[in-house]
């Protein structure tokens, strides 16, 4: 049996401890940030002013997270736990700056059950929780562009987690969004599971970046298109195409291995497409909700995965999501 | 929020086609004038790779809409146009050429051996030879043709979702050969139509002067990917013209030709499949051809004036099959040599 959005390891991750971090303490900062599993969309898009910009449009997953405590001192070091977060602590320095806190140190602690180097935005979730900790610290409300334009700023490249009310085409290497489409993605099974589980992982920001053709540079037009008509529709089915015509252009740049296999699983599991995380190892097979047999292909896809040999894998459903973070 | 905005030329505000649904799964792509597309692609490009700046000359041999929409990008942006077309150029058109700027140069005679096509590359040569600075955008061969087409495919995936089924005339191959290929990304089992008029070389048919114009041709342009298409559909001029008239008649969409051989397979095509969706492409305006197909006199005086569309194409195996009236053939994403046994020679080598 399927647990609605659980975990299906068989070596379970660390669940978040929440309870206790969720108390507002006048004298503590309190921020989370969910991951996301990979994007739907990611490519070059162009601008009405004909400048050309990478950009992604993200997947949620609340399977994993980050959150963070901040407890603030004047004229003191900031302290970083677990120390070894640098970007984390990049991005509270640049927070305590943009709200002309600069004078301001204190501790900031992280937990999170991200794993890393699967593309799964772990750096991202410190970073949008560690500034959440310090606007909430302070009582400051930063729009989730003024926490992008942060992050960006000391990761280099962000994910866009930080837009958790609607879909947006996020420039991550530029912190700005080019398009928001009004409205989260649609609801969404996903069985997701990691290609590469033997594998070393990916650092995202070694990771040369795709130079893509002039073709291809085109193509991301019909998909970003589409991507309007799907959501809009909130139709799962349209957004599974978007997703594997992604996936299809990034295989020519960021190869995976057996990338032909998920193809087969998408057809052997009447799945409507499947997404990955572009720069990391995540794979996921899309499902519709709205269709009857959904849980019967999520679990028959289950078994598909591990009989391919992917090992463990998990099922999301962004509709849960979407009803928690409501 | 999407809010309306003015477009800084006609090219950018017209570029792009009214969407139409004409029957429960039929929908037309109706341009303006759809060679704009290409035309201001590539030479988008060439400006974007130094290939070309305001004051260069631009040298194409057309008759046709290419030629316009030429003209009126060049206008805009400043570029010299020297246009070498043959005495079929209607006149209006000539002056409407003329008065945006660009030389036209009408060959008067036919070569010995290749007719009037021949002729006009002949004089185009010379005419490249006299200024070795000219850009020349080859809509035949150049591969910015077909790539021209994502905006296009952006805005049909966006306004009507999941397309089943493609249907157009094809002519240099690059509106048909590059909607299709960007739409497959989206969706990998899409049909696609070509329609083709009989007399034509494009899928195989013996070449012969044709009456329907702005699809076919006597050459073959390396833009037609023949792997790109389920389906090949041969109209014969009579129908098409009727069916230019019914798309008028029955929906008041005043347009080419092109636009009525598309509607013709279309509509059949989806009548037999209705639960696809299917866009047909409407290339041109039937301004153009007000004295022509829109003139009762002028198609009887031609011969070619028709009380009623077959009410199916016949199902013909090899493309010599095809015709006098409206066939097709289940062309399988095969290329030419497998449907035809031999690789394309033009005429007069063997």
């Amino acid at each position: 049996m399927v647990q609605k959005g659980s975990l299906l390891y068989t070596e379970p991750m660390p669940k978040l401890d929440r309870s206790p971090w969720r108390r507002r303490d006048e004298a503590h900062g309190y921020g989370r940030a969910t991951a996301h599993h990979g994007e739907i969309l990611q490519g070059v898009f162009e601008q009405p002013d004909g400048s050309l910009h990478r950009a992604l449009v993200t997947l949620p997953c609340d399977l994993f997270g980050s959150e963070a405590t901040f407890e603030p001192s004047p004229d003191a070091p900031l302290a970083v736990e677990p120390i070894w977060k640098c970007k984390a602590r990049q991005a509270a320095e640049l927070a305590l700056e943009a709200c002309g806190l600069a004078e301001w140190g204190g501790r900031l602690t992280i937990r999170s059950n991200v794993p890393l180097g699967w593309g799964l935005g772990s750096s991202t979730c410190d970073v949008t929780a560690s500034i959440r900790a310090i606007a909430d610290a302070f009582d400051l409300d930063l729009a989730p562009k003024q926490i992008a334009a942060i992050a960006v700023q000391a990761e280099q490249a962000s994910d866009s987690i930080m837009f958790s009310d609607a879909a947006v085409l996020f420039a991550h290497r530029d912190g700005i969004v080019l398009e928001s489409f009004d409205q989260p993605l649609p609801p969404l099974d996903i069985v997701g599971f990691n290609a590469d589980a033997a594998g070393a992982g990916i650092d995202t920001l070694e990771f040369a970046p795709a130079q893509y053709s002039t073709w291809d540079v085109e193509a991301f037009r019909p998909l970003v298109g589409l991507l309007r008509r799907a959501i809009y529709d909130q139709d799962p089915r349209l957004v599974g195409r978007v997703a594997s015509a992604s996936a299809r252009i990034n295989q020519r740049y960021l190869p995976k291995p057996q990338f032909d296999r998920f193809e087969a699983a998408v057809e052997a599991t009447d799945a409507v497409g499947f997404q990955v995380s572009h720069s990391g190892t995540i794979v996921g097979l899309i499902f519709d909700p709205r269709d009857d047999d959904t849980h019967r292909n999520v679990l028959a896809a289950q078994a598909l995965i591990a009989e391919m040999g992917f090992g463990a894998s998990w099922h999301i459903q962004t509709h849960a999501t979407h009803r928690r973070l409501r | 929020m999407k809010i309306r905005n003015v477009a800084s030329t006609v090219i950018d505000a017209i570029k792009i086609p009214r969407l139409i649904r004409l029957e429960h799964n039929l929908y037309a792509a109706a341009f303006v004038l759809m060679k704009l597309l290409p035309a201001r692609f590539i030479l988008e490009s060439a400006r974007q790779d130094g290939l070309i700046a305001p004051g260069t000359t631009i040298i194409e041999t057309t008759s046709g809409t290419f030629g316009l929409a030429l003209a009126m990008i060049c206008n805009q942006q400043g570029y010299r146009l020297i246009l070498v077309s043959d005495p079929a150029i209607d006149p209006p058109l000539q002056r409407r050429l003329e008065e945006l700027g660009t030389t036209v140069e009408i060959v008067r005679a036919p070569a010995a051996t290749g007719g009037f096509q021949r002729a006009r590359l002949d004089r185009m040569a010379e005419f490249q030879a006299a200024y070795p600075d000219h850009f020349w955008p080859a809509q035949y061969d150049n591969a910015h043709n077909p790539g021209a087409y994502a905006p296009f495919a952006e805005a049909l995936v966006e306004t009507i979702g999941q397309i089943d089924c493609l249907v157009g005339t094809v002519g240099s191959g690059g509106s048909m050969c590059g909607t299709s290929r960007y739409l497959r990304l989206l969706f990998p089992h899409l049909h696609v139509i070509g329609v083709d008029t009989l007399g034509s070389v494009l899928f195989g048919q013996p070449d012969r002067k044709r009456l329907l114009r702005g699809l076919g041709n006597s050459l073959m342009p390396q833009n037609v990917d023949h792997s790109a298409f389920d389906e090949v559909h041969w109209v014969a001029a009579a129908e098409g013209f009727l069916a230019t008239r019914e798309l008028h008649r029955n929906h008041a969409l005043y347009m080419g030709p092109t636009s009525g051989a598309a509607y013709q397979a279309a509509r059949w095509w989806a009548r037999e499949h209705p639960d696809a969706v299917v866009l047909a492409v409407l290339p041109d305006e039937g301004y153009r051809y007000q004295e022509t197909i829109y003139n009762d006199a002028w198609l009887e005086g031609n011969d070619v004036r028709l009380a009623e569309l077959p009410a199916a194409p016949r199902l013909v195996a090899h493309p010599h099959e095809a015709g006098p009236e409206w066939s097709r053939l289940l062309w399988g994403r095969r290329d030419y040599e497998q449907i035809m046994g031999a690789p394309f020679s033009p005429p007069g080598q063997v």
